[in-house]
């Protein structure tokens, strides 16, 4: 193979595993509007507050050391010099758990049959008072962020991949970060397992249900407000997954929550209210992004990566408004 | 059909019942009970508040006076989730099915109250949700064979005609094993060979699954053939009560209703 296809090659694979992510938390989106209706603004940060959540358990900071020096005049910050990663993880997936039950009392259950627009914008003043929270709670300065995932390129991969070029050619192998591999497969189990459960189980089904038709699930026994409470839930698992995964390649900071956002091309790409679109619509989202900056970055001065996603979003809003596999909007007359 | 005696206890009693909307009274003082066992008629005109009538059993209206009694006991002001636990299963007029997921799906959705097994051993897929989930399904199954419709257990509902459509929900409400049946318009829009299959499938049902049956229908014939008592409510007031043979000859409801029937 030549050099040049091995390099389209490599850049298709980042593009995929990148996707991925991108998938994991457009499935998180895709939840929540199907069983409330509400497009959750709030899932960018709640990858971010999540991953401050780990990084403070992981370092033993005391949550609130700020407000609470400053209040008792104390000089608390680390209350243990932290815990093992398995522990953070499980802490840091009670307090997502914990933040849906909150949500749910606090915000959903008191907006129920509000217009749309109104719980978006719900939604959004949950995003920015998270992002007051997590400052207040754990500091705002950058972290680092590391759960003992190998990370950096893969060596082997790039021994075998030499090997393919033709002989003679100048071709140095193809870099695959190994934290990207192991994003890509636990991203991938999670959609697997998610998708199992919600087809063979009874909560499973119920979540379906609500998605389909709230009285009729209201008529066989399904409390709405339990179903909210584990979609958010679940919403809060898959942030924490994006949190990981993302605070490890690049430190934990603002800019995370922004990342997450691109699970909107990503959504209306795929349809808002379907799982295969959103895992169909990451991908294409995340190899198109990375093959266009390959291709036609460098003709145009690069970082399309920001805007590129956008820009194909839009182009599909012209052609295709219901996404890849969203239902189709009927407007009745 | 079943002669019961006038003393088989109610099931149901629903006592003094008020609700308006705004400005529209859709029921005034209307009095309803169910017996255990029986098929109960709602008829009337249109807009005469039956579905209504449905809506306060099952709890999507909350009636701004009167009571309701199920199982002897006063109920309290509860959520229609909470009420599809205490046994009250339903019908819609206009379908509601969940219509992305299969038939077998749908039924065993009706079976939700009946499954017990924690989030944690579902998530886990494993012990008790497992074996409750292969209980469950054989239940689902029965209900499948019940109502015929193997062919198209795998099918989502929403590819389904009309008529088949309603036999699955039918079968959804079924599959809860509820004291009380609310059924709404079980055969509107069907020819009458599907009318007729729905009628065996709602007789065998009490039979069968030991379900007390409330409907409404339009259909007086079916109305004659399938109810044990019958109740006329028009503009939202209870007209009368009583046997379908005595129903057929009350002038109230020949007036109010019959006599349109007839000229349709
Ligand atoms: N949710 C609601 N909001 C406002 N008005 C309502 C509502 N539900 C019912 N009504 C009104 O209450 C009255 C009774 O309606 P209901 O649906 O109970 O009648 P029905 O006997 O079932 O009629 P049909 O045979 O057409 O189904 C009607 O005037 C209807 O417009
Ligand atoms: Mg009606």
């Amino acid at each position: 193979m030549s050099p040049g296809v091995l390099n389209t090659i490599e850049v298709v694979l980042n593009g995929l595993m990148s996707g991925v992510l991108y998938s994991l938390v457009a499935l998180g989106f895709v939840l929540i509007f199907k069983a409330s209706g509400i497009f959750n603004y709030a899932q960018g940060v709640m990858a971010l507050f999540a991953a401050l959540t780990l990084v403070g358990f992981q370092t033993g900071q005391v949550p609130f050391a700020h407000l609470l020096n400053a209040v008792f005049g104390t000089d608390y910050h680390h209350w243990s010099s932290g815990m093992h990663h398995a522990a953070a993880i499980a802490l840091t997936l009670l307090v997502m758990v914990g933040f849906a039950f909150l949500v749910e009392k606090l915000v959903l259950r008191h907006l129920v049959n509000q217009a749309p627009i109104i719980l978006f914008m719900a939604t959004i003043g949950l995003a920015f008072f998270m992002e007051g929270v997590g400052d207040l709670m754990w500091g705002p300065d950058l972290k680092a962020l590391d759960i003992g995932l190998p990370s950096g390129g893969s060596l082997w991969w790039e021994e075998v991949t030499r090997a393919w070029a033709a002989p003679g050619a100048e071709y140095y192998g193809m870099y695959i970060d190994v934290l990207d591999v192991w994003a890509t497969v636990i991203a991938l189990a999670l959609v697997a397992a998610l998708t199992v459960f919600s087809q063979y189980t009874r909560t499973g089904r119920a979540l379906r249900a609500v998605a389909d038709d709230h009285q009729a699930a209201l008529s066989v026994g399904i409390s709405l407000r339990a179903i909210w409470v584990i979609v958010w839930s679940i919403a809060g698992m898959v942030a924490l997954v994006a949190g990981i995964m993302w605070g490890a390649k690049s430190g934990v900071q603002f800019s995370l929550s922004l990342i997450a956002l691109k699970a909107l091309p990503v959504l209306i790409l795929g349809g808002f209210t379907s799982i295969p679109g959103a895992i169909i619509g990451g991908l294409i989202i995340g190899v198109g992004e990375k093959l266009f900056e390959y291709t036609v970055g460098p003709m145009i001065g690069g970082a399309t990566e920001n805007w590129f996603a956008y820009v194909l979003a839009l182009f599909f809003l012209m052609f295709r408004p219901q996404g890849l596999f969203g239902d189709k909007i009927i407007e009745r007359v | 059909m079943n002669a019961l005696p006038d003393s088989a206890a109610p099931l149901l009693e629903a006592k003094d019942i008020s609700l308006s909307f705004g400005g529209v009274s859709a029921l005034t003082g209307v009095d309803c009970d169910i017996r255990e066992g029986e098929i109960r008629a709602i008829i009337g005109p249109n807009g005469a508040g039956k579905s209504s009538m449905l809506n306060v059993i099952n709890g999507f209206y909350h009636p701004q006076k009167g009571e309701v009694w199920f199982r002897g006991e006063k109920r309290g002001k509860l959520k229609p989730f909470q009420i599809a636990r205490q046994g009250i299963a339903r019908t819609f007029q206009n379908i509601a099915l969940f219509k992305g997921m299969s038939t077998l799906d749908n039924i065993m959705t009706g079976r939700i109250t009946r499954m017990r097994a924690g989030l944690l051993w579902q998530a886990l897929w494993h012990g008790p949700a497992l074996r409750e989930e292969l209980e469950h399904r054989e239940a689902a199954e029965r209900i499948i064979d019940f109502l015929e419709i193997q062919s198209i257990r795998k099918t989502p509902v929403g590819r389904l005609p009309y008529g088949l459509q309603k036999r699955v929900e039918l079968g959804r409400a079924l599959a809860a094993e509820s004291k009380l049946l609310l059924l709404d318009e079980p055969m509107a829009g069907m020819n009458l060979e599907e009318k007729e299959d729905m009628c065996r499938f709602i007789l065998d049902a009490g039979a069968q699954f030991g379900a007390t049956i409330a409907l409404i229908e339009h259909d007086m014939g079916v109305v004659m053939d399938l109810a044990d008592r019958v109740m006329v409510l028009d503009y939202g007031r209870k007209i009368a009560d009583g046997a379908p043979d005595e129903i057929r000859n009350d002038q109230l409801v020949i007036d109010a209703y019959l006599g349109a029937a007839v000229q349709e």
